[in-house]
């Protein structure tokens, strides 16, 4: 006879605990454990059987791992916030006598650690258990960018502290700064929401959702004790990881911070970032504006002695990581790519790879911008910049920092401009180039020399790493559609931005290029029949082939192996066709090209069809349930790769119009 | 004299003879019995007000010898004599002492001090504790305390190579023959990935890779697809709430006819429960011509009737439960058909899912498809993490007539704030809480105190 069990000794109701069970084991108030439970990433879970931990469970309790419980006994925050339990409840014991002054003393012991030797906690330790490696830490980003971006937009109210707004605003910023070193910016998206950014560190890619300025209204219901702590752990977190990617590329954090300019409205511009070992030479403003004016030869001399040292740095990391390739059999992900090498000494120098022809990073690296007042500044001062720009003016209503605050500026090459086109002035004033020497420019004028464009070119050229044609975003032109970059086009889905060649499937281009052949064909005969053609007719053929076609598919199907045959019923359909039409039969007239594609495509029909039959055996082997799945999912794609090469079609009429008429 | 008396208690001082014990040096000392002095002290009082004490007096001021009758007062006095209202004499009598003066004088005169004109200096207290901070500390108490963590710049690299640490602690430890401690190891359940919210138990991306539509000049196809969709949920979620309201309207009606139906057999049960009554009382109306030649039935004794009675209170009693019963029954017997009738629509609305699913779903790129989606189309599990349920998305769309290509004029959707606490839920990261701002208000009693009532008039 086995032994036998008592009851409540294994299984779920050891290892699960009830959240009141996890409070009392550990002593704290229940916001206490949420924050705890929050920093040390422990989270609520869920037991096969809830009956089976406990019989007093309802639906609503929550539960815990025992183990992750037990091992947050031996958290060192867990005696900070027993202080803070006793502390409490010295106060209310003295505010219970009366003793006002008494509570109010032990308070102020409490908050004043240089007075009493207890240090404030921080969340250090925290970070390094949380995320072993950087990677990690670098993968969590996400959610961690999105928050502290949100909360350095929101107003300050008792709930969101004005010191921790100002504290995530300024690691935001630094964080920002480390992406326009690094030109690590891939991506963004102006959404309905915010705008979406995407940036690739050491081969993850972060995306993060920053608000709208001025936008964020504080509601009810978000709990924002649980958003705070989120804020102060992530707070922690991105610090550290500054730390990491500022010395990753031999800066020194953190940067310079200047508060006037800050309070000013300098945003980026109130940072000044310095090299790590030349801090007691001098200093580099690695984000000055319009640094190129005004290079000091020494600082210069600096800067090429730091970039210097940082390539040979990266080179020695490399060669270890190649190292550590080798020695692990596993490859890390780089950001470069592969270099060719001669194998023998004094071989052919070889054509090295690059990612295009321009460095995307360098875009914008050749213009001067200016921000007209309208248009929001914090976004496209960050992108411009991130993607090479160095030189950026705007307003001064928009805060300090500027290269320029002169709108006239000569060097200015392209104004960012929003406002809508007025038509009065047009009409009153002409072109704005006849007064080159007016000081003011009136509404609608513009400086010669100079490229206006939307805000919306700025992110489309970034997010196709190309530099867009500013006349399709000129002040007042239609925009065309701002799509969203980290959508992938399936593939066969129609794509209006690629050409046909690029999107079609080989069935549609074949199809495409008999009906030319046989359009090409009639007109010759009906040039040589009659000399007027109406296109309403032609409109009317080409429906009648298109039915003939549609029908001759149809015998196809049915028989499969007679090749012969049916290139004699096809012979024969034409000949009907032509009958019809009382034209002259043009069997004969078919080039070699033609009968060429004619038989690939009916190569393509078989082994389509070679395809479906495959497939309709496959789907014997499902069971009822997933194979009405299954053929539900084929009717829609179906339906939608139809819808497809309708679009397709379309357009490749209207192409075809447009060559006939050039 | 009419003097204000509590209702409980003599209103006096307790006194010596009813302590029942003596026991210590203190008892002696204590409520000494001063109804004597107090009595004395009373009555001087009394004599005070009515003029003057008595043994201060002489006796000529007390006494006087009358020697003939006064004539005249026959005369004064009307024929009736007419005793005055006792009202009318407690408010005649006059107190022989001055009252106090009510007016104001001078702070000089009061005191009697001549000042050298300089104010004396308020003596500020040092301890001294303001209304905001004493509140303050008030919150405090009750574990409302600011934040304590102390968020301070970076100063070392957290990820720094751990070999490095490891070479340090062996350092350490040739110097150090002391037994080290072993540090707790994180169990494996602490790596585990928490419980997301969707239905496929996939965890959800931080920030879901926004598509064409939510673009703020989004292209036509991508905005009119998605406004579409739209539109089919908001129907779709209006059937829902109608037909819910159909339902209940159709439980209510239901449960008021069964009461009804059971009212009614209250009744009827009640009516046949006095004809039965009748047989106890041994007085059949069929029987009576025999009975007339029998013996009258012997008196009943007492026993007898309250055997009958408690008979009869044991089959009212019986009778009530049966009828509760039945009710009941009939309740539940509509229970269980709105029940059936949810389960099926449960149903209906699971296949419709499901087929939706399969028609938005890709057979080929199954995984890419889950990356791609939204926050808004994800599908949630049926169980619910902890007590509230997850709130509601926002609907993050502009409507067509808002739809705006320029930037400037881009009336942003959403609110992030929500959103953001909304995908911590999602993902499982805490559960969800709602906020109830009326929780730790304590309940209050109105009574009315008594104190106003608690006297005679003596």
């Amino acid at each position: 006879m086995p032994k036998i069990k008592k009851k409540g000794q294994a299984g779920a109701a050891k290892n699960y605990i009830t959240r009141t069970q996890a409070v009392k084991k550990l002593q704290l108030s229940l916001p206490d454990f949420r924050k705890l439970c929050i920093w040390k990433g422990i989270y609520p879970r869920e037991p096969r059987n809830k009956k089976k931990v406990s019989k007093s469970v309802t639906a609503s309790t929550t539960f815990y791992y025992t183990k992750d419980i037990q091992y947050l006994l031996h958290e060192p925050l867990l005696q900070k916030f027993r202080d803070q339990k006793v502390l409490e409840k010295k106060i209310s014991r003295a505010l219970g006598r009366g003793d006002v002054s008494d509570a109010a003393r032990f308070e102020r012991h409490a908050a004043r650690p240089e007075a009493t030797g207890k240090p404030r906690y921080t969340l250090n330790h925290v970070i390094r258990e949380r995320y072993p490696t950087f990677n990690d830490a670098l993968r969590d980003l996400d959610d961690c960018l999105s928050m502290l971006f949100l909360f350095a937009n929101l107003p300050s109210t008792s709930a969101v502290p004005a010191k921790m707004i100002a504290r995530c605003e300024r690691l935001c910023l630094e964080f920002q700064h480390y992406l326009i070193v690094s030109h690590s910016l891939r991506k963004s998206f102006l959404s309905i929401k915010g705008i979406y950014y995407q940036a690739n560190i050491q081969g993850e890619d972060i995306l993060w959702l920053v608000p709208y300025k001025f936008n964020q209204r504080i509601v009810g219901d978000v709990d924002f004790r649980i958003m705070g702590t989120f804020v102060e752990f992530y707070m922690t977190l991105l610090g550290f990881v500054n730390y990491r990617l500022y010395s990753s590329i031999g800066l020194k954090y953190p940067p310079k911070f200047d508060q006037l300019k800050d309070e000013n409205g300098a945003e980026l511009g109130a940072f000044s970032l310095e090299g790590v070992n030349m801090a007691t030479q001098g200093e580099t403003q690695a984000v000055a504006n319009g640094e190129e004016q005004q290079v000091d030869p020494k600082v210069q001399a600096e800067v090429d002695k730091i970039i210097k040292q940082l390539k040979e740095d990266e080179s020695k990391s490399d060669e270890t990581a190649e190292e550590d390739a080798e020695a692990d059999d596993e490859e890390k992900p780089t950001d470069s790519i592969d270099k060719f090498e001669p194998v023998a000494p004094g071989g052919d120098v070889l054509p090295q790879p690059a990612y295009s022809g321009t460095d995307p990073s360098q875009l914008f690296a050749n213009f001067t911008f200016y921000l007209s007042r309208e248009t929001p500044r914090q976004p496209l001062e960050f992108i411009l910049r991130a993607f090479g720009c160095k030189r950026i003016g705007w307003d001064s209503v928009l805060g300090e920092g500027a290269f320029t605050n002169d709108e006239s500026d000569p060097s200015i090459t392209h104004h960012v401009i929003d406002r809508p086109v007025v038509q009065a002035a047009t009409s009153e004033e002409g072109d704005g180039e006849d007064n080159q020497t007016a000081q003011k420019v009136g509404p609608n004028q513009r400086y010669p020399g100079r490229i206006y464009v939307q805000p919306q070119w700025v992110w489309d050229c970034v997010n196709d790493e190309e530099l867009k044609s500013p006349e399709l975003y000129a002040p007042g032109a239609a925009l065309p559609p701002h799509l969203s970059p980290f959508v992938k086009a399936a593939p066969g889905q129609y794509d209006p931005t690629l050409p046909l060649e690029a999107q079609q499937t080989e069935a549609e281009a074949i199809e495409a290029d008999l009906e030319d052949a046989k359009e090409g064909a009639e007109e010759g005969s009906d040039i040589e029949n009659d000399m007027d053609v109406d296109e309403a007719e032609d409109d009317e053929e080409e429906e009648e082939e298109d039915d003939a076609e549609a029908d001759a598919e149809e015998d196809e199907e049915g028989d499969v192996e007679e090749d012969e045959e049916e290139s004699k019923t096809l012979q024969r359909q034409l000949e009907l066709e032509a009958e019809l039409q009382g034209k002259k039969v043009q069997n004969k007239k078919v080039d070699p090209k033609t009968k060429s594609k004619l038989e690939h495509r009916k190569a393509l029909e078989k082994k389509a069809k070679e395809e479906a039959e495959d497939l309709e055996r496959a789907k014997g082997m499902l069971s009822k349930k997933k194979r009405k799945l299954f053929e539900q999912m084929q009717y829609t794609n179906n339906k939608k790769s139809a819808q497809d090469e309708k679009l397709r079609a379309k357009r490749r009429k209207l192409e075809k119009e447009k060559a006939q008429k050039a | 004299m009419p003097v204000l008396k509590p209702l409980s208690g003599d209103g006096q001082a307790p006194k010596q003879f009813k302590q029942p014990s003596r026991k210590g040096k203190k008892a002696w000392r204590k409520n000494v019995d001063v109804t004597e002095v107090e009595q004395g002290l009373d009555e001087l009082n009394a004599q005070i007000i009515k003029g003057g004490v008595i043994a201060e007096k002489k006796s000529e001021e007390l006494f006087a010898i009358d020697v003939k009758p006064d004539t005249e007062i026959t005369k004064k006095l009307p024929k009736q004599f007419k005793k005055p209202l006792k009202a009318d004499e407690i408010l005649a009598q006059r107190s022989a002492v001055p009252a106090v003066s009510l007016k104001k004088r001078p702070a000089s005169e009061t005191s009697g001090k001549v000042t050298d004109g300089v104010l004396p200096s308020k003596r500020l207290r040092a301890t001294y504790v303001t209304h905001k901070e004493l509140t303050r500390l008030k919150r405090v108490a009750d574990g409302h305390h600011t934040t304590t963590v102390e968020v301070v710049d970076a100063t070392f690299d957290a990820w720094a190579d751990p070999e490095e640490d490891k070479k340090k602690q062996m350092e350490e430890s040739l110097y150090n023959f002391l037994p080290k401690v072993d540090k707790a190891k994180a169990p494996k359940t602490l790596a585990q990935q928490p419980i997301s919210l969707a239905a496929t138990g996939k965890q959800l991306p931080a920030v879901p890779k926004p598509k064409g539509d939510k673009s703020y000049n989004p292209a036509f196809t991508d905005y009119s697809e998605r406004y579409q969709s739209e539109l089919r949920k908001a129907e779709e979620a209006e059937r829902k709430r109608l037909e819910e309201l159909e339902k209940e309207r159709l439980k209510a009606e239901a449960a008021a006819k069964s009461r009804a139906e059971a009212e009614a057999a209250e009744k009827r049960a009640e009516l046949s429960e006095w004809e039965d009554d009748s047989a106890w009382e041994g007085a059949e109306s069929d029987a009576d011509g025999l009975s007339s030649k029998k013996k009258r039935p012997e008196r009943k004794t007492q026993a007898q009737r309250n055997k009958i009675k408690r008979r009869k209170a044991e089959e009212q009693r019986l009778k009530h439960e049966a009828a509760i019963k039945k009710k009941e029954a009939e309740v539940a017997r509509v229970k269980h058909i709105a029940k059936e009738l949810e389960l099926a629509e449960k149903e209906r609305q699971l296949a419709l899912q499901k087929a939706e699913k399969a028609a938005n779903n890709n057979p080929g790129d199954d995984t890419a498809s889950l990356e791609e989606e939204d926050d808004d189309d994800v599908e949630l599990r049926r169980r619910q993490l902890g007590k509230f349920k997850l709130p509601e998305k926002d609907l993050e769309l502009v409507l067509p007539d808002e739809l705006q290509d320029s930037l400037r004029l881009l009336k942003p959707e959403g609110n992030l704030l929500k959103d953001r606490y909304r995908n911590l839920l999602l993902r499982g990261k805490v559960e969800a809480r709602r906020h109830n701002p009326y929780k730790k208000q304590a309940k209050k009693q109105i009574t009315e105190k008594w104190t106003f009532k608690d006297f005679t008039l003596q």
